[in-house]
């Protein structure tokens, strides 16, 4: 009995995906558990395998189209078995329900993002390098249609240029022959020279001659003068690349952020780390930031909270939001409860999580119900940066590389120290100033207290 | 005044000549500065001589295979190697002067000597005497060639020899060792095998004239196989020792003796006496002077051409180099690009060529098509007999563009020159088998080749295999 193979739902707020590769081809034969096509959601791409064996006998979605979940993708069976007729969902599915999750607030959040909408906090100077997934090709851009008469339609085929340009003296603005070849003559289309592989490619990617400058001694349109312009060509973004703008233009846009900015002596606790590390009790820098936060979140709420201008929710756990860079944009997986975790805990849950997120692993689920993000960049030496707020947060930290710096001691001395600058951005509409202050320091002062870690840990 | 130069050049050779003329062409007072003979390694040991020699052995052929047309040739026939050479050397002289009366037409000074730098502007040129001449100049394009590679372990001998003495010998040898199959080595070995030498051709890489398209270079193989010459590829060559009678080697286990041996390992730039350092300049690892694509060097006013530069190591690349220095030097931006040199290689057949290779175009990642005709199937080399070869045109399959042109057979090394035309215009295989091509004539070929990209060759059987 052949299968019918539906591109699975896998988060709960997504409501349309797109195929990015098929990892099979009509034809091959498929055992369960091999993967059969990889998925993009607008949080990450994720692998899909097969629940049955068989077959394949038929590829019903090819890459690159965005279908409503639940579609069917493919169908599975044995060789010469008749396909099934098959149904597709034509609407997006009821919106998915408010995840359970989610430490619900009691107040209304008016731009409240479903949970699993939180990708990034992307601090923009931490620009993730260019998507290298495979993305989809683009269909060609279909610009609005312009009434245009079947005959200069077909006139216009024979010449290199957008139709949407050309105005229309017909009935309604309505573009008939005549003013293609006004159109023509008074742009001095004639005048343009190309070379015939040149033509041929600028056709096929849609490219209009009067948008492209000759730059050879020639004068004429080469081959490396269509595919500079191709290069210059708008492209979509992955949908990833896409949420990742469309919530850091909303949280800028929207949450009056404010700066805070200390520098922390981090001498110590690297030399503490390193005698741990050597006893073999292994955290990272980034682990004792975390706690440090987290901590510190406890003693001062409001950083922990969100507001909609006109009522503050209070979030009564603290779930740490780390943000991750991965080779297709960012992602922000969230530790629950950080506060109540022993800092190993804390170090293997983060650990786990990022390799999950590196690996396209990562679940929707995983990266809900976030509190407060910290955005670590010190492994990329950067000397301090400012980070924009998840929206739904009220603050976000980033922690820049620790340096060393010549520094003023108590004794008035000049001396080394390894200084590290972490800035916390926050939602001035809840957070002060003066609140601000206190947190920052607040962190700082742990970390820089080693004595408070060998109690932590011992 | 007296000195005092726009352009001055170093080498007369195609590259240094061809950018005199240019640089005297645009208004500048211009110089050429030779410590040698006009024309370089192209007219007076390389292109030119071979191919005279050449052309004498096709007459040979010709001949010899006379019956074959018909035609009867009564009596012994035979060749006179020192009349050979001696056309050769007439035909050289001839063209050295026609060198020496262009430089002369276009007001070009010309000095005997060796140019040394003393600084950016200045040039010192030292003549056999010993006196010696300061030129100031605002620019100076450096095309001092190139020389055959002359690797350690090759002991000096009057038997083995290097491609300059090769063209002077006064006697053939009755047996030759080639060492280096590439485009100077395989030259050799079908001129000298045309004219009774046993050759011997070893080759380091898994095949003769290693840059040349696998199809293509495998035609030649087969010939020179068919024409006697022993082809040893893979193959490394050690103890190479020599006596006056002969020379002797090992290749693999196996011990080769012959008459004499021809080194062809390749060319090494030629710098030395320049005083490059004086003004700041040096070479890369190999010995070249690297340029920009607008032939500069890194030293403002100082421009280099042709072999010295390295990459591509042919007379024709040196000339257009030269005409792009020139412009440049003079105030007209030019630029260079080494992407559609054509190569043309004088073995039998021969071999002409342009763009990339189906290799090159798997390693590049293109998606290419290619199309192919056999001579075989023309009826203008059925007429004259030369059926030898193929055209081979690689195609983008995008743009259909055509990227590479490769051929082997009669008259390759001319019929490529519509290729380069027509890549240089950018045209489609489509177009090009579109233009008329007169018949019957071997450039038919390129027609029906382009046809074959597409699948619409019109005189090859309907292939099974193409969709």
């Amino acid at each position: 009995m052949a299968k019918l193979i539906p591109v699975p739902k896998l988060g709960q707020s997504e409501e349309t995906v797109s195929i990015v590769q098929w990892h099979k081809a009509e034809g091959d034969e498929v055992k369960k558990g091999d993967v059969l096509f990889e998925v993009e959601t607008d949080k990450s791409v994720l692998e899909v395998e097969s629940q049955f064996e068989g077959t394949l006998l038929k590829l019903v979605l090819p890459a690159g189209k965005e279908v409503p979940v639940m579609s069917i993708a493919a169908v599975i069976g044995d060789p010469g078995e008749e396909i099934p007729p098959i149904e597709q969902p034509t609407a997006a599915p009821a919106p998915a329900p408010a995840p359970a999750a989610a430490p619900a607030p009691a107040a209304p959040k008016p731009s409240a993002p479903a949970a699993a909408d939180k990708v990034a906090d992307a601090p923009v100077a931490a620009a993730p390098q260019p998507v290298a997934a495979p993305v989809a090709a683009p269909a060609p851009a279909v610009p609005q249609r312009k009434a245009v008469s079947p005959r200069a339609r077909k006139f216009a085929g024979d010449f290199l240029i957008d139709l949407n340009d050309v105005p229309g003296s017909g009935p309604g603005g309505r573009v008939v022959e005549r003013d293609i070849s006004a159109y023509l003559d008074a742009n001095g289309y004639h005048d343009r020279k190309i070379t015939p592989a040149a033509e041929n490619l600028a056709r096929e990617l849609g490219l209009s001659l009067l948008s492209l400058t000759p730059t050879g001694a020639t004068g004429r349109v080469t081959i490396s003068d269509v595919r500079t312009a191709e290069a210059e060509m708008p492209k979509p973004m992955s949908k990833m690349r896409q949420t990742i703008a469309r919530r850091l233009q909303q949280s800028k846009q929207t949450i009056p952020h404010f700066y805070a900015t200390v520098s922390v002596d981090m001498t110590d606790l690297i030399e503490f780390r390193k005698g741990l590390k050597d006893k073999g009790y292994t955290v990272s820098i980034n682990d004792f930031v975390a706690k440090a936060v987290a901590l510190s979140l406890v003693e001062y709420p409001e950083v922990n909270s969100t507001t909609d201008g006109l009522t503050a929710s209070w979030n009564s756990h603290v779930n740490l939001g780390i943000a991750v860079s991965i080779e297709s944009g960012l992602v922000v997986p969230v530790v629950p409860d950080a506060d109540e975790m022993p800092l190993d805990e804390f170090h293997a849950v983060a650990r786990e999580l990022a390799d999950k997120a590196r690996s396209g692993k990562i679940t929707p689920e995983d990266m809900s119900g976030g509190t407060f993000t910290i955005s670590n960049m010190g492994m990329l030496g950067v000397e301090s940066f400012g980070a924009i707020i998840n929206p739904g947060e009220s603050a976000i930290l980033a922690v820049a590389s620790a340096m060393p710096m010549a520094v003023v001691n108590e004794d008035r001395e000049v001396v080394a120290r390894d200084m590290m600058k972490i800035t916390l951005s926050a939602d001035h509409r809840l957070v002060d100033g003066a609140m601000s202050a206190a947190f920052v320091n607040a962190v700082k002062a742990k970390l820089e207290c080693v004595e408070l870690w060998e109690e932590e840990i011992a | 005044m007296g000195n005092a130069y726009d352009v001055v050049v170093i080498g007369a050779g195609p590259g240094g000549y061809v950018a005199a003329i240019r640089a005297s062409q645009l208004g500048g007072r211009v110089a050429v500065v030779e410590r040698e003979v006009l024309g370089g390694t192209c007219l007076n040991w390389g292109c030119i001589p071979t191919k005279t020699l050449i052309a004498g052995t096709d007459v040979l052929h010709q001949v010899r295979n006379a019956a074959a047309f018909g035609i009867s040739v009564s009596g012994d026939v035979s060749f006179d190697w020192a009349a050979m050479l001696k056309r050769k050397d007439k035909t050289v002289k001839g063209l050295r002067q026609g060198i020496g009366g262009l430089l002369k037409s276009n007001g070009v000074d010309v000095y005997e000597g060796t140019a040394a730098f003393v600084d950016r502007h200045t040039l010192a040129v030292t003549k056999a005497d010993g006196s010696s001449e300061a030129l100031e100049t605002k620019n100076t394009i450096i095309a001092s060639g190139s020389d055959s590679a002359k690797p350690g372990f090759i002991p000096e001998a009057e038997n083995i020899l290097y491609s300059r003495a090769a063209l002077a010998l006064d006697d053939l040898p009755e047996s030759l060792i080639i060492l280096g199959g590439g485009v100077i080595g395989c030259e050799f070995a079908c001129l000298f095998a045309a004219l009774g030498v046993e050759v011997t051709v070893v080759e380091m890489l898994p095949s003769i004239l290693p840059p040349v398209d696998k199809d293509v270079s495998r035609v030649v193989a087969k010939a020179m196989s068919g024409m006697g010459i022993t082809i040893l590829t893979d193959s490394k060559m050690s103890d190479i020792a020599s006596d006056d009678e002969s020379v002797s080697c090992t290749v693999g286990d196996e011990e080769l003796v012959a008459d004499a041996m021809l080194v062809s390992v390749g060319r090494r730039p030629v710098t030395d006496g320049l005083q490059l350092h004086g003004i700041g300049l040096t070479v890369d690892e190999y010995g070249c002077l690297p340029v920009n694509e607008r032939c500069r060097t890194k030293v403002p006013g100082i421009y280099a051409i042709g072999d010295v530069t390295g990459a591509v190591q042919l007379a024709h690349r040196a000339s257009a180099m030269g005409i792009c220095a020139a412009n440049n030097a003079m105030g007209s931006p030019d630029k260079h690009s080494d992407a559609l040199v054509p190569g043309c290689i004088f073995t039998s057949p021969e071999i002409g060529a342009v763009g990339v290779t189906e290799a090159e175009a798997k390693e590049q990642g293109l998606d290419v098509k290619v199309g192919k005709f056999p001579f075989a199937a023309l009826g203008k080399a059925q007429a004259v007999q030369e059926t030898d070869g193929f055209c081979k045109i690689i195609a983008d399959a995008q743009t259909d563009q055509i990227l590479g042109v490769h051929v082997v057979g009669p008259h390759a090394t001319d019929l490529v020159a519509e290729a380069a035309t027509a890549m240089n215009l950018e045209i489609t295989a489509a177009e090009l088998g579109r233009a008329i091509h007169a018949h019957p004539t071997l450039a038919e070929s390129l027609m029906e080749a382009a046809h074959a990209v597409h699948g619409q060759c019109i005189h090859m059987p309907k292939s099974r295999r193409r969709k």
